[in-house]
């Protein structure tokens, strides 16, 4: 009888463990734009393979946007605080509190890159008794002139690209290389997941069936180690979302308990047409 | 003698391919919008995030006569007074290197 506790309890550690994978999603359609405009964007503390449970965000630290065009060009920051509104997110079969930031025209409308990061307030984790903090960037282009899509913005945790996050083929190479306070981290512990759900915009929600299917826990949530220079390259096999996560890669405290600071990174997946 | 020619030839092959590959890698990139002030802001650069500074900017009317040159900024953009009527914007960098913008696809 012990030794089917055992097993069990085994069994639901493995098998429990990719739900553990939190992502902070920032998300809007897309991110290579011919033209700017207004733009909606939605904030999320959520799973995105499986889609499930919606975690409360706590209220907004930071959300700020750098633009730059062009090689040289300045880099302009623009707080993006006081457009934010708080939404009730709907998974599969759970809601939860996350925000929506619907930006006028002025603000993406030049061309160049548009670095947007987001400093959630620490999440707490019953589990781990910890805090989270995820600091969060996603970045699109307007009209095809680069600009500081490369660039290390000195957070405590961060991805920074080595390649577009916004032009990849599907079949492509992804690399970065993780950082705190714009250093590299040496043998980080890296996180993939693909965005299984399409977003709904109107509805904020995930919408309908899955995307893929996965063979076995450990395709849900892809777990990978940075070199030792803090690099890493992820493979981009489907069209569409794909969320990096690098955990612990430093810490703080808050409210008299530990917080885990982690960076993540959405990449946007095309098809060849 | 001969050897020296060829050698010559390589030389001057591999000086054309070096000055002209960053040429042929990127592309020219132009846009422009309505300030909806009388006036219109155009910004230019290229795919490889090079500047396009001093670039010449031409303002045509309907009829394709000039209404107005100058050129883009440091900071590789313009601002420029709104024409009455029909007319086109022209990023003007060389051959190959031209980009019209017609005033009916410049909007606020």
């Amino acid at each position: 009888m012990k030794r089917f506790w055992l097993i069990a309890v085994v069994l639901t550690l493995l098998v429990g463990s990719p739900a553990l994978a939190h992502y902070q999603l920032l998300y809007t359609p897309l991110t290579a734009l011919e033209r700017g405009g207004e733009m909606l964007l939605k904030l999320v503390f959520t799973h995105p393979f499986e889609g499930g449970h919606t975690m409360d965000m706590a209220p907004v630290q930071e959300f700020y946007v750098v633009h730059q065009r062009g090689e040289e060009g300045e880099p302009r920051k623009t707080d993006l605080k006081e457009h934010l509104k708080q939404i009730t997110w709907t998974s599969q079969g759970h809601a939860g509190k996350a925000y929506e930031a619907r930006l006028p025209a002025r603000i993406v409308r030049s061309m160049g890159d548009y670095v947007f990061v987001l400093v959630p307030g620490p999440y707490y984790e019953p589990a781990d008794e910890e805090y989270i903090q995820q600091f969060t960037k996603l970045m699109l282009n307007v009209g095809g002139v680069p600009g500081n899509w490369h660039q290390p913005l000195g957070l405590p945790a961060e991805i920074v690209p080595l390649d577009k996050p916004y032009a990849n083929w599907t079949g492509g190479i992804f690399r970065g290389v993780v950082m705190a306070d714009g250093k590299p981290v040496p043998n980080a512990e890296l996180e993939i997941e693909y965005l299984n759900y399409t977003p709904d915009m109107e509805k904020n929600a995930f919408a309908g069936k899955p995307k893929i299917e996965a063979p076995h826990p450990a395709f849900e949530t892809i777990g990978i180690r940075a070199n030792n220079r803090g690099e890493f390259a992820i493979g981009l096999p489907k069209a569409g979302w794909w969320g990096i996560a690098a955990l612990g890669v430093g810490e703080s405290e808050f409210d008299g308990k530990p917080v885990a600071r982690e960076a993540v990174l959405w990449v946007q997946v095309t098809d060849l047409p | 003698m001969k050897t020296r020619g060829y050698l010559f030839v390589c030389v001057l092959l591999t000086g054309i391919a070096a000055f002209a590959a960053p040429a042929a890698a990127h592309t020219p990139l132009f846009s422009c919008f309505d300030n909806g002030d009388g006036t219109i802001f155009c910004e230019g650069g290229f795919s490889d995030g090079s500047s396009a500074a001093g670039t010449p900017i031409l303002v045509k009317d309907g009829s394709g006569a000039v209404l107005l040159k100058t050129e883009l900024t440091r900071n590789s953009e313009v601002e420029l007074e709104k024409p009455a009527g029909a007319y086109t914007v022209v990023f003007d960098g060389g051959d190959g290197h031209q980009i019209e913008i017609s005033g009916s696809q410049i909007f606020e």
